[in-house]
């Protein structure tokens, strides 16, 4: 609708009286009325007065005519009464009445044609008779369910249908509906092998092994037979809850939310970054456990957005914060905070706030100050890395993070977004836009603790420290005693200078640490600090003594050792007086009265508060009152599992958002995701409360409904009505995701390695490396190009995968070393169990790559193939290789079977192999 | 993607595999007997790969200039610039443009203010052959075609911002999202002119994420298999995996492809309608052929030293257009139906002259005006230009009045022009104001570009209707009728 409304604009809009129209009011009007709306309506004239002659109204304010004006104290009503005051509710409001009290209803004249507000317009009887069957469709568009995305989430009964025996929970109720009154038939249950592929592939990303489809098939016989001859629901359940349980499950959706999360590994040029930062990886990770793991979508919101204010000192939730981490830019703050509100607004609420950034928005209620308060929000907010256990050099290793780093960071307003022409009388609040719903909570500062303000007093780094000088003392000490066990008289000598070194400087980091505890305690000042102060500056010279002196002997032995005169030993003596040098002076530091004035510990401090914008913002957003948030998500996930979306455009549930297919039915996931109806078992492993926000209950429910389960097939009947299957009357068959393809590749020759999460994968490795392709490095111009090939996410924005068809694929299925090497390698593992029957072996090899069994067709195509192609081979005296490589990077050198790893080869290349049926 | 294609849906299980060139048990028969035209099966009504009638020309080559090639110091120069430079338009005669500003929607960019100060022009210009075409020095050598050429000068867009890239290949405003580009509808309704390249070809760095992206190479609901193929001109592996791995040999590969083709079609008996299992089927195939035709197209050294010289491929300015417009003639020569070449592409596009307009038109034109009049003349001396159909554009013009040293994006009217495949030669059509501000009438929405090309090709934009894909007044366009031969 919206498209046709956009383009009538185009169309139009030469009328003079039109150029000063808001738009967003026509929009409204168009919006409402959708294609009822006629032409010479969508004007301004409907509701303001026509332009004197020969003068242009220049003002905001045209004066109103009577249905205007109507229309205007309806809206002030309203917004006297809370109610919703948009433009379309106040309309509904009058559409009765008659504004110019010519007889006729404004409904009746606006969809004849003619302007309520005009008494001299007005429709003839005879019009009105004509028009009767566009005001009963009309009636009927408007007695539909309505679709009130900024309204909150208000659970719709499930509708009775007549084919109640296919509805197994209220998905199919809701479906079952639609299919009723559109006449649509649905496709019959899917068989056994495919509904187990479908569901393996869209729960954790790989194909079942043929030990676990022969598990499926013994357990479907041993359940209770299902009335229509399907699968049985228990052993189906059994099948979804494992899958669910399954670690490879946090993957493969990870991924998913990785694209709408706008994932990217650090970029930049050389050693210089430019986007996202290094470690970001740990997010990933974190992504995947929190899938697994069942984390509430409520929690895992809270900890992306303000993980830093809900739980300063969980390094879990500090990492959910690399969701802001990622939007990191080198070389501009504007882009980086712009990407920010953007994206969070668009995938947690599906609203286009960033078109709010130059004017009011044109679709949507939202004012252009909304974006700057919503960008108050970040203002303060800036990335820093902290070090993790084990690895005290963060280049190696750390945990990037947010933290609020100028509290009192002022936002402009932006005059037409332009940033060199801020408005210096706007004083801009963190706010959300007031239309979207729900309550923001008042911004509350957090007190942050010790560890989060100075990391480096963290229990682990103190610990960390000790153990690295202890050590140290422990190394010398076995230095010592292995050169006085060997009588090196010389080698000794330096190494207990070297112990002495250490020891003492091993007994200052204890000192030091004991005077600093006790500041942190508060004692600063006190007696025993004094004491503890002067003990660490004793310590701390005498420390400088020792390692002073090692030093000393370590230069004289180098300078001994160069030949006089050459210039490496005029470089000795230099150094020779400098440690000299050093040591006097350690020396004379020693001599001094002791005073408190010790060296502490290097040590990065940060804001001791942080502002707890954020922390408002993602209980906004967390919010059961919070009208998008869950229907957001829903449509996210419903169109992983079905391909398309109940509102197509995920990110926009806006005005200038396609309208959803199912508006009921997204309102009931949306409302069953924050309330559960018991009973439904926890599927939340070591999860707490309640399964609220559980996504894997969102799943079961939608994978064990009959709708999931119905044939992919086509059926002309119901195309005719419903050619791109809007209203779900089959399965729709769909490519794999380029991650899938690559992964399955692996997995089927039994080559994926298992191992999950760590440091990002170099991407040139990605044909070699065996690790699942979530892990490889993923950012501007650090792509995999098979993955690239396959429609990969634009690490720039994807909240929805393309899924072409093209002859680069194609290329790279064929061509590639990737499959040859691993259909060699599946090949030959085949043939050696199948001991040269050739049936056997396209038998097996259908099971491996495609999870079902060959027809009897194409069973004798692959027997004819494997004939022919092994008499062409040996005639062909094709040089193999001398024997057989493990890797499969050569082919064999007997035809027979290397016939067969052709035949592994093109069923890799299978259509089947990369679709979901 | 469960996009619609040229099936009916009555479509039955028999027809699909007639129609995949198998018969109902003819498992032997050659895949190209899917080829358009041949074996397809009698109730299929849709585009059959043959024009609706007549055509003027076989091939196209779109030039795409991203970013907004100035209209008023190109092929629409506008004199009157010099002599009201630094004075507003309401300080001219001629400011009765601004009157109707805002018009058609699209207004300036209210981000970037309204630019009414004037600005004179950056170039010099003059005309030039019997036509009296005035062209700015910056496109001296497409001037020397003038005679050849025809300009459009009234041409309006509906987006002020540089998604009016993809306005351009679409017809339709980026929020709309996407929508099949001209390139894949001919790509849709005709049928191929080779067996070995794609239809549809992509050369040089297309519009970046921002603008449209794949989107302006890409055919939406038509489906994948009618989209662009990016051909890399000059790279080692001009197409990723071109080449097989080690370890095929051909016969053996040919072999592959062969059983996967009977496989295919076999896993297709339950699915007769599926476009994803046809145009699997169909990348394959083209694969196959594209694994030696590809190669073999990009290997510019087999022309000879003045055609190289032509394009300007012996210089460093000129030498990377150069490829790709000699590229181009190479695909049309061997039968691709559609060439769509970009420059500058990537971000907002290079041509986007909000600053220092002088500099940056004058080096982006430096790369491109001689290739492109080496490629119309090297078209025209092998009578390639009759049956060539070469299209120059941009998204927008840019404003008569200045941002400083550089001018700022103008939907409401700028110029494109056309060449060869029966289009008049020397001839203007068309104009804006005085100013270079409105288009005037007869105005031209950048669809009847699309209609105009079609219609050379002989197609009609309504006849290529894909039932229940509801399409608007203004996608189809009118040809324009004035500049036809």
């Amino acid at each position: 609708m919206t498209r046709v409304v956009v383009a009538a604009l185009v169309a139009l809009g030469c009328a003079a009286s039109a150029v000063h129209a808001r738009p967003a009011h026509k929009h409204a009007l168009a919006q409402y009325f959708g294609s009822f709306l006629p032409k010479k309506l969508n004007d301004c004239r409907t509701c303001h007065l026509p332009d004197p002659p020969g003068k242009t109204n220049e003002d905001e304010d045209k004066p109103h005519n009577s249905f205007g004006a109507r229309l205007k104290a309806t809206r002030i009503a309203l917004r006297k009464m809370a109610r919703s005051a948009t433009i379309e509710a106040s309309l509904e409001a009058i559409l009765e009445e008659d504004a110019d009290g010519d007889g006729v209803a404004n409904r009746v004249e606006i969809l004849t044609g003619h302007f309520p507000g005009d008494k001299g317009d007005r429709p003839t009887a005879a019009q009105i008779a004509s028009a009767k069957t566009t005001l009963a469709e009309f009636a009927r568009l408007k007695s539909g369910y309505p679709w009130r995305p900024f309204d909150s989430v208000q659970r719709p009964p499930a509708p009775r249908v007549q084919n109640a025996a296919w509805v197994r929970n209220p998905i199919d109720a809701f479906l079952a509906a639609e299919h009723e009154s559109l006449g649509l038939k649905p496709r019959p249950e899917a068989a056994p092998e495919v509904l187990l592929r479908r569901v393996y592939l869209d729960l954790i990303g790989l194909p079942p092994t043929p030990d676990e489809i022969e598990a499926f098939r013994r357990d479907c016989a041993s359940a209770k037979p299902q009335a229509n001859g399907g699968v049985p629901d228990a052993a189906w359940q059994r099948v979804v809850d494992r899958l669910l349980n399954d670690p490879r499950h946090g993957e493969r959706w990870g991924r998913h939310w990785m694209d709408v999360w706008r994932y990217s590994d650090w970029a930049g040029y050389g050693a210089q970054v430019r986007d996202s930062q290094p470690h970001i990886w740990r997010w990933r990770d974190w992504i995947i456990e929190a899938l697994n793991t069942d984390k509430g979508y409520d929690r895992m919101v809270l900890e992306m957005l303000a993980g830093d204010e809900m739980a300063p000192e969980d390094p879990k939730a500090l990492t959910g914060t690399g969701y802001l981490v990622r939007n990191w830019k080198l070389l501009s703050r504007e882009k980086w905070l712009q990407d920010t509100v953007e994206h969070t607004a668009q995938a947690f609420l599906g609203v286009t706030l960033q078109c709010a950034k130059c004017h009011d928005h044109m679709y949507d209620p939202i004012l252009q100050k909304d974006y700057y308060q919503f960008r108050a929000i970040f203002e303060p907010h800036n990335v820093r890395t902290d070090r993790v256990p084990g690895q005290p050099d963060i280049k190696i290793d750390g945990l990037p993070r947010v933290y609020d780093k100028d509290l009192t960071a002022k936002t402009l307003f932006f005059i037409r977004g332009d940033d060199r022409t801020p408005d210096k009388n706007q004083t801009i609040v963190p706010d959300v836009p007031d239309a979207l719903g729900g309550r923001f909570p008042k911004v509350e500062p957090v007190t942050l603790p010790r560890p989060a303000v100075e990391p480096e007093k963290r229990d682990f780094v103190v610990r960390e420290s000790l153990e690295r000088s202890a050590a140290a003392v422990a190394n010398a000490k076995s230095e010592l005693a292995k050169w006085e066990k060997d009588g090196q008289a010389a080698k000794a000598k330096a190494a207990a200078l070297a112990l002495t070194a250490k020891e003492s400087s091993h007994d200052a980091l204890l000192k030091v640490l004991a005077a600093e505890t006790l500041e942190d305690a508060g004692k600063i000042n006190s007696e025993t600090w004094k004491q503890a102060a002067t003990a660490a500056l004793v310590a701390q010279r005498k420390a400088a003594v020792a390692n002073a002196r090692y030093n000393l002997h370590v230069t004289e032995e180098k300078s001994a050792a160069q030949k006089p005169g050459t210039p490496q030993s005029k470089a000795a003596s230099k150094a020779l007086e400098a440690a000299k040098t050093a040591l006097a002076k350690a020396a004379k530091d020693a001599q001094q009265p002791a005073t408190t004035a010790y060296q502490k510990r290097s040590s990065a401090t940060y804001p001791p508060q942080s502002t707890g914008r954020r922390l408002a913002l993602a209980k906004w957003i967390a919010s059961k009152d919070n009208p998008l948030t869950a229907r957001v998500a829903v449509n996210h996930i419903w169109l992983r599992h079905f391909g398309q979306a109940i509102v197509p455009t995920v990110f926009d549930f806006g005005k200038n958002g396609r309208p959803p297919s199912h508006p009921a039915l997204l309102d009931w996931l949306a409302a069953e995701f924050m309330n559960p109806t018991p009973p439904h078992p926890p599927l939340r492993k070591g999860g707490q409360g309640g399964v609220a926000w559980s996504m894997k209950h969102i799943h079961r429910l939608i994978v064990t409904s009959s709708a999931y389960r119905m044939a992919s097939t086509p059926d002309a009947a119901n195309t005719t009505l419903d050619r791109d299957n809007k209203y779900l009357w089959r399965f729709a068959p769909r490519r794999l995701e380029a991650e899938a393809v690559r992964d399955c590749i692996f997995y089927v020759a039994g080559k994926l390695d298992p191992a999950m999460g760590g440091p990002d994968i170099d991407y040139p490795l990605g044909l070699t490396a065996p690790r699942r392709s979530l892990y490889f490095r993923h950012a501007a111009e650090k792509e995999m190009e098979f993955l690239s090939i396959f429609d990969a996410a634009s690490v720039t924005e994807c909240y929805e995968r393309k899924h072409s068809i093209i002859p680069q694929q194609a290329l790279a299925l064929v061509n590639s070393e990737l499959t040859l090497k691993h259909a060699r390698i599946l090949a030959r593992s085949i043939a050696g169990k199948t001991n040269g029957d050739a049936t056997a072996f396209a038998k097996s090899a259908f099971q491996y790559v495609l999870s079902r069994q060959p027809t009897a067709a194409e069973s004798a195509e692959c027997i004819t193939f494997l004939a022919e192609q092994t008499q062409r081979l040996r005639e062909a005296k094709l040089p193999g290789g001398a024997g057989l490589t493990p890797d499969g990077a050569l082919p064999a050198p007997d035809p027979a079977l290397r016939a067969r790893e052709n035949l592994v080869h093109v069923l890799l290349n299978h259509h089947e192999f990369v679709t979901i049926r | 993607m469960t996009d619609s294609s040229r099936i009916t849906p009555a479509l039955s299980r028999r027809t699909f595999l007639a129609d995949t060139g198998m018969g109902f048990t003819g498992l032997a028969l050659s895949a190209l007997l899917w080829q358009d035209g041949v074996g397809r099966a009698q109730e299929h009504t849709l585009p059959d790969g043959r024009p609706h009638f007549t055509p003027k020309a076989k091939s196209v080559i779109w030039l795409f200039m991203c970013g907004g090639v100035s209209h008023v110091e190109s092929f629409d120069v506008k004199p009157e610039l010099n002599r009201y430079a630094g004075r507003t338009i309401q300080d001219t005669p001629y400011r009765d443009v601004l009157r109707a500003e805002g018009r058609d929607v699209i207004a300036g960019n209210p981000v970037h203010g309204n630019r009414h100060t004037l600005m004179g022009l950056n170039t010099g210009y003059r005309r030039y052959g019997q036509s009296g075409l005035m062209v700015g020095d910056w496109w001296r050598h497409v001037g020397e075609c003038a005679d050849d050429i025809a300009v459009v000068r009234s041409l309006w867009t509906n987006h002020n911002d540089h998604g009016a890239q993809l306005t351009w290949h679409t017809g339709r405003h980026p929020r709309e999202g996407a929508f099949p580009t001209i390139g894949s509808w001919i790509n849709y309704g005709l049928g191929t002119l080779n067996q070995n390249l794609p239809q549809y070809v992509v050369l040089g760095t297309p519009t970046g994420d921002c603008c449209g992206g794949s989107w302006t190479h890409g055919a939406a609901y038509l489906g994948a298999e009618h989209a662009g193929v990016r051909l890399n001109v000059g790279a080692a592996n001009p197409l990723p995996f071109v080449r097989p791995a080690a370890g095929l040999q051909p016969e053996e590969q040919a072999a592959e492809l062969g059983l996967l083709g009977r496989l295919n079609r076999l896993s297709g008996i339950d699915y007769p309608d599926d476009p994803q299992l046809r145009a699997r089927i169909r990348a394959y195939e083209l694969a196959a052929g594209m694994q030696a035709a590809v190669p073999e197209t990009l290997q510019l050294e087999r022309e000879t030293e003045a055609t190289r010289r032509l394009y300007g491929i012996n210089n460093g300015t000129t030498q990377n257009f150069g490829q790709l417009c000699l590229t181009a003639r190479r695909l049309v020569e061997r039968g691709v139906r559609f060439v769509q070449v970009f420059h500058g592409g990537g971000g907002g596009g290079a041509w986007d002259a909000h600053s220092g307009i002088r500099t940056n038109h004058g080096q982006l034109s430096a790369q491109v005006d001689l290739p492109i009049a080496g490629l119309l003349k090297d078209l025209k001396q092998r009578g390639l230009l009759d049956e060539t159909l070469v299209v120059w554009g941009t998204e927008f013009g840019r404003t008569p009045g200045a941002q400083g040293d550089g001018r700022d994006h103008h939907p409401q009217g700028f110029c494109a022009w056309l060449a060869g495949g029966g289009i008049k030669r020397g001839v203007v059509h068309g104009a804006t104001d005085e100013l270079g501000f409105q288009a005037l009438e007869p105005r031209h929405y950048i669809t009847d570009i699309h209609a105009t090309v079609l219609c050379q090709l002989g197609l009609d934009a309504r006849r290529l209707e894909i039932p229940g894909r509801r399409r608007l007044d203004i996608d189809y366009g009118r040809p324009i009728r004035e500049i036809m031969a």
